[in-house]
């Protein structure tokens, strides 16, 4: 053993320290291809061994990468710089369970299956149900912001976590609640990747077991016109828990490892419903019906719980089940705005036939997020060249479309290159701002998220999709902050609902009330962009002439007011992206129009509770419904707060190195 | 280096032990169905781990090979993995064809002296006597060395675990089992177990197989080969392979039924030993020999309706033996018999198909593994309050024996074919 580990080895549980060649190989690896050989492997007992090894890591500048059931399709669980691995997967008590709250904490190396094993004699359920449900683990799932089919009506990982424990990098550690006060810290933690400290307890929130649920399949002579039934369904209003789609090929590769009773059709559609019994069998009629008007050969229900199993034992084993044909599967994961969907389709099978390979599609539809995948040999360099291109491209393609790089993998050191192609250098540049902020010395999970100097750039016909071009009253916004002399400070200020003080003597005031209109209402793929000085009982009005609706409060004040003081934790729940003005004058662009996304930092919520010390919401994009949902017509009067974490303050500094936004707030 | 396979009958085709190996694509859906990985929680002791750890000997990329040694000995083999897989990677013989990579040449005298006892029911009959005998006087001690001294240091460290010393072995009980009538309706393989540690088990299989379907008779098969399959030699299990097969060929048509599901099952993959170009004609001897073996559980299972309920004595389950389960997935047969013959009394326990950590070897050669493995299958067990755990092999049954008595003494466990002849017997009786 290296020296300096034989002294780690001091430090933690007897004998969890691996450092034999064995052991070292099989943690160079995870679901993805890339490798990266550690020097030494720490299987973690307790919390105090994994404050131990991150402060002898920071000590020692030794690089570590958190690693739970080592299932990631994207390189994240593989320690790229070498240096230490920690299996959290011994960590695996679930420590309680309220049933009456309806929380669970847990520790991080809980296998998800476990889980709902012991939520579902309470009544209850954990929503986020990643394919991999049955090993990955709840550390893992938050880390990486895990989706599953059950989001599209649940939402993701992000949607569940309450709290969490955390050590940062330095090895302190902390503890992060939805009810801290000051910028959501917890949501910038949920899906980074461990890139900014290894979460060591999670408090997450369970949902009531539904009194019924429904699984239909139905299958069409032509994928578009499943996409169009998904659509269809949406727009009417019903909201099933899952919405998948599968290609044929998909279905036969499933089928050939053994008869599961899946429909033949060209393309077939797997929806479940949940809900109150007589709901569903309502919403079951709407679905049937909508199905067979876009053009359904056959929709069929499944008869009984056991059908209903065998019918998402195999959509959970269709990238499981490519492993048949060949070695390894290169398992895609785009998004795109849904009404995208046949369009990406068409593209993504032009490419695949550009570079000869075959591509195996699955998507969870009604998120829009598409999952090519390609089976082949690694062992074959020539072949893996061209799947990796292929894939390459298919993102790129997705990325054309309006979409993001990952719905749900994680960007790793996979796609790590390609977060160039989607976000601007002022937006990468914030991220790595944030990232230094937290981990000086890159030791956390390094090499991740961050494109590669000299990394694959997309191809000389790629077109960035262009923003919805800001209004004259942000332009001039972003003007005034850009022409300021260094040194001056500013006050952000809406409609003074919620914080009516005074600016302090000498700020500029930067009034966002002139900032007021629906950039983009996109009924195709049910999201808005709007302008961030939109008074909320404006924004409502104006939705209920379009017969739609916002998870928002219709209540006094703006909605970029909201945000930033964030006086109703749900405004969180489907926020899908923001534009923010800094105060060096860059407007970054974080998250965008689709519904599943884990491409970068978690930005957009971040900002939530930061009263405008992190930059000025231009505008935000949000989830849209077609039928009402409920809304409060009030939210409690807040305070900024008058204590600021140690964390916020580093994050605060990323964003604002010289403190000249709202700078009485410290 | 052992001699190895080299090529192995995957559920995809026969495959080169590369190929099979790199059939993984590493997706890690199997981590959760290892017992070792569940109560270790390391990666090496994963399926997916030890699939790479073979391939990277195969490729010559593992720095110290000898380091695969922990990850591949302590595979239980119960194959667990392999039934969850989608791409069905035989993570256990792949973990077998490492072993035989780490393994060097046994020395001649104990080859041959093990070969001389297991070739010969009889001659292992009269040595296994010699060491009972001294086990009832309390002298294991003496035993033990005979049994190294004889290349079985298996059965050696075995010793410690068993609390069985029968006086007569089944060889002494068929005389009269054969006098009550023999006919053609089955051929019996007593595997080792039954024959020569718990003849209890090989009578009542013969006595409930006359009673479900007539008289038949012994195979007088030699050992099957899984010992030296697993331990030893392939070219001694081949051998013995042989020797079953011609006896099979020449005692007719009827299917050859045994009563320890680790050897039936490993009857069931005979083919494999004979996978080169120059065992063609074995290969297809093989296979017809292996559709004619079944294990007694699918026995029962066929005829379970005609099944009486035994006298009750308290909850009832079942443990699935990992040979039976995932060697020839039989989930449903064993449970069928095990409810008919348990009248209402039937439970099924929590984690059944969890290996119990027996795994032949295993539970002598890695104790402490072995006992947290045991021990959570001893508490699944004690959740039911059953009072009577079917099996249906013989490493389960010390095994669970051994977990029983340390951990929940209120329990036996028995082999379903015990269960079967009881309920039977009392109908007779009746």
């Amino acid at each position: 053993m290296a020296a300096p580990f034989s002294e780690l080895e001091r430090r933690v549980a007897s004998g969890s320290l691996l450092t034999s060649a064995a052991d070292l190989a099989v943690y160079s690896y995870d679901g993805a291809l890339d490798r990266g050989r550690p020097e030494a492997v720490l299987i973690a007992r307790s919390t105090e061994d994994v404050g131990a090894a991150i402060s002898w890591c920071a000590a020692r500048r030794v690089p570590f990468t958190a690693r739970g059931a080592g299932t990631n399709l994207s390189g994240g669980c593989v320690p790229l710089r070498g240096g230490l691995v920690i299996s959290l997967a011994r960590l695996r008590r679930i420590l309680s369970i309220d049933r009456d709250a309806r929380v669970a904490c847990v520790e991080p190396g809980v296998v998800n299956l476990e889980l709902q094993k012991a939520a579902e004699p309470l009544g209850l359920f954990y929503a986020p149900d990643p394919a991999s449900f049955r090993v990955s683990t709840i550390g893992g799932n938050a880390a990486e912001n895990a989706g599953g089919p059950r989001c599209l009506k649940y939402g993701v990982t992000t949607n569940h976590v309450l709290a969490a424990e955390a050590v940062l990098p330095d090895g302190s550690l902390a503890r992060f609640s939805l009810e801290d006060d000051g910028p959501e810290l917890l949501s910038l933690l949920i899906g980074a990747e461990g890139t900014l400290g290894l979460l060591t307890k999670l408090w997450v929130r369970l949902t009531p077991l539904p009194e019924d649920v429904r699984t239909l399949l139905a299958g069409f002579p032509v994928l578009d016109a499943a996409v169009e039934a998904v659509s269809a369904v949406i727009a009417a209003g019903v909201l099933p828990r899952c919405l998948e789609a599968m290609d044929a090929a998909t279905v036969a590769s499933v089928e050939a490892g053994g008869g599961l009773g899946y429909l033949k059709d060209p393309a077939v559609l797997l929806i479940e419903l949940d809900g109150p019994r007589a709901d569903v069998e309502r919403e079951a009629g709407i679905v049937e019906s909508l199905c067979r008007g876009k053009g359904a050969s056959a929709v069929r229900a499944a008869r009984d719980p056991a059908e209903r199993e065998r019918l998402w034992e195999g959509r959970r084993g269709a990238y499981a089940a490519l492993a048949r044909l060949a070695p390894n599967v290169l398992v895609e994961d785009g998004v795109v705005p849904r009404d995208k969907l046949p369009e990406v389709v068409r593209r993504i099978q032009r490419i695949a036939a550009e570079h000869d390979v075959k591509a195996y599609l699955l998507f969870h539809a009604g998120d829009g997020n598409i999952h090519p995948n390609i089976a082949f040999d690694e062992r074959d360099p020539e072949e893996t060249a061209r799947v990796k291109a292929a894939g390459r491209a298919m993102l790129q393609a997705c990325v054309e479309l309006g979409g993001s790089l990952s719905g749900e993998h994680g960007i790793g050191m996979d796609k790590r290159d390609a977060m160039a192609w989607l976000f601007t250098p002022e937006t990468l540049s914030l991220f790595r701002r944030v990232k230094d902020a937290l981990d000086p010395d890159h030791l956390a999970n390094p090499g991740k998220i961050f494109p590669a100097p000299g990394g694959a750039r997309p191809g000389p016909e790629f077109r960035r999709p262009a923003p919805a071009p800001p209004s004259a009253a942000a332009q001039y916004l972003v003007a005034a902050v850009r022409s300021a002399p260094p040194g001056v400070r500013f006050r952000i200020r809406g409609a003074s609902t919620r914080w009516p003080d005074a600016a302090p003597d000498g700020a500029v005031e930067l009034l966002t009330h002139g900032m007021d209109r629906i950039l983009d209402l996109d009924r195709g793929n049910l999201t808005l962009t709007v302008e961030a000085g939109i008074p909320l009982r404006v924004l409502h009005d104006q939705l209920r002439g379009e017969k739609l609706h916002v998870r928002l409060p219709d209540a006094p004040g703006t909605l970029g007011g909201l945000l930033a003081a964030r006086p109703w934790p749900g405004a969180r729940e489907d926020l899908l992206g923001m534009r923010l003005l800094l105060s060096n004058g860059d407007v970054v662009e974080l998250g965008g129009k689709v519904v599943k996304n884990v491409a970068g930092y978690d930005l957009s919520r971040l900002v939530l509770g930061s009263w405008g010390t992190l930059g000025l919401i231009l505008d935000a994009t949000y989830k849209l419904y077609a039928a009402p949902v409920a809304v409060p017509s009030s939210v409690p009067a807040v305070r900024p707060p008058a204590v600021w974490s140690p964390w916020a303050r580093r994050v605060r500094r990323a964003f604002d190195p010289d403190g000249r936004l709202n700078p009485q707030l410290s | 280096m052992a001699e190895t396979l080299g090529r192995l009958r995957t559920a995809l085709g026969d495959r080169g032990d590369y190929d099979a190996a790199a059939q993984c694509s590493r997706c890690g859906y199997c981590e959760q169905a290892c017992p070792t990985y569940v109560a270790t929680g390391r990666e090496a002791q994963s399926p997916r781990g030890r699939a790479q750890i073979v391939r990277l000997m195969l490729e010559g990329k593992l720095d110290d090979p000898a380091a695969a040694e922990e990850a591949l000995s302590t595979c239980l083999l119960c194959g667990a993995c392999q039934t969850v897989c989608y791409a069905k990677v035989p993570v256990p013989d792949l973990a077998l064809e490492g072993r035989r990579m780490l393994r060097g040449k046994p020395h001649w005298l104990v080859r041959r002296a093990s070969r001389l006892l297991i070739e010969d029911p009889r001659r292992l009959a009269a040595f296994l006597k010699i060491g009972y005998f001294f086990k009832r006087l309390g002298l294991s001690w003496l035993s033990a060395p005979l049994l190294r001294l004889a290349g079985l240091p298996v059965l050696a460290s075995m010793d410690e675990h068993v609390r069985e010393a029968p006086r007569r072995l089944l060889d002494d009980e068929l005389p009269a089992l054969r006098a009550a009538g023999e006919g053609d309706a089955w051929l019996y393989f007593a595997p080792c177990g039954p024959r020569s540690l718990f003849p209890r088990v090989g009578a009542a299989t013969w006595r409930a197989l006359t009673a479900l379907r007539g008289p038949g008779r012994f195979l007088d098969n030699a050992c099957c080969g899984l010992l030296a399959h697993n331990y030893g030699e392939l070219e001694d299990a081949r051998t013995l392979a042989r020797r079953n097969i011609e006896r099979a060929e020449a005692a007719g048509e009827a299917e050859a039924v045994g009563d320890c599901s680790s050897c039936v099952a490993f009857l069931k993959t005979y083919p494999q030993m004979f996978l080169g170009d120059a065992d063609a004609a074995w290969r297809e001897r093989a296979e017809r020999f292996a559709a004619r073996v079944k294990d007694v559980v699918e026995v029962y299972g066929s005829c379970a309706a005609g099944l009486p309920a035994a006298a009750s004595a308290g909850t009832v389950s079942y443990h699935d033996s990992c040979r039976a389960l995932n060697g020839q997935g039989l989930r449903d047969e064993p449970r069928r018999a095990a409810r008919a013959a348990a009248g209402g009394t039937f439970v099924e326990m929590p984690d059944a198909d969890v290996c119990c950590g027996g795994a032949g070897a295993f539970a002598f050669t890695h104790e402490e593994l072995s006992d947290e493995i045991l021990r959570r299958k001893a508490g699944g067990a004690v959740s039911i309050g059953a009072r009577t755990v079917l099996t249906s092999s013989t490493s389960c049954l010390i095994q669970l024996a051994r977990g029983f008595r340390k951990y929940y003494p209120d329990a036996t466990v028995l082999h379903l074919s015990e269960y079967v002849a009881r309920a039977l017997d009392g109908r007779r009786g009746a």
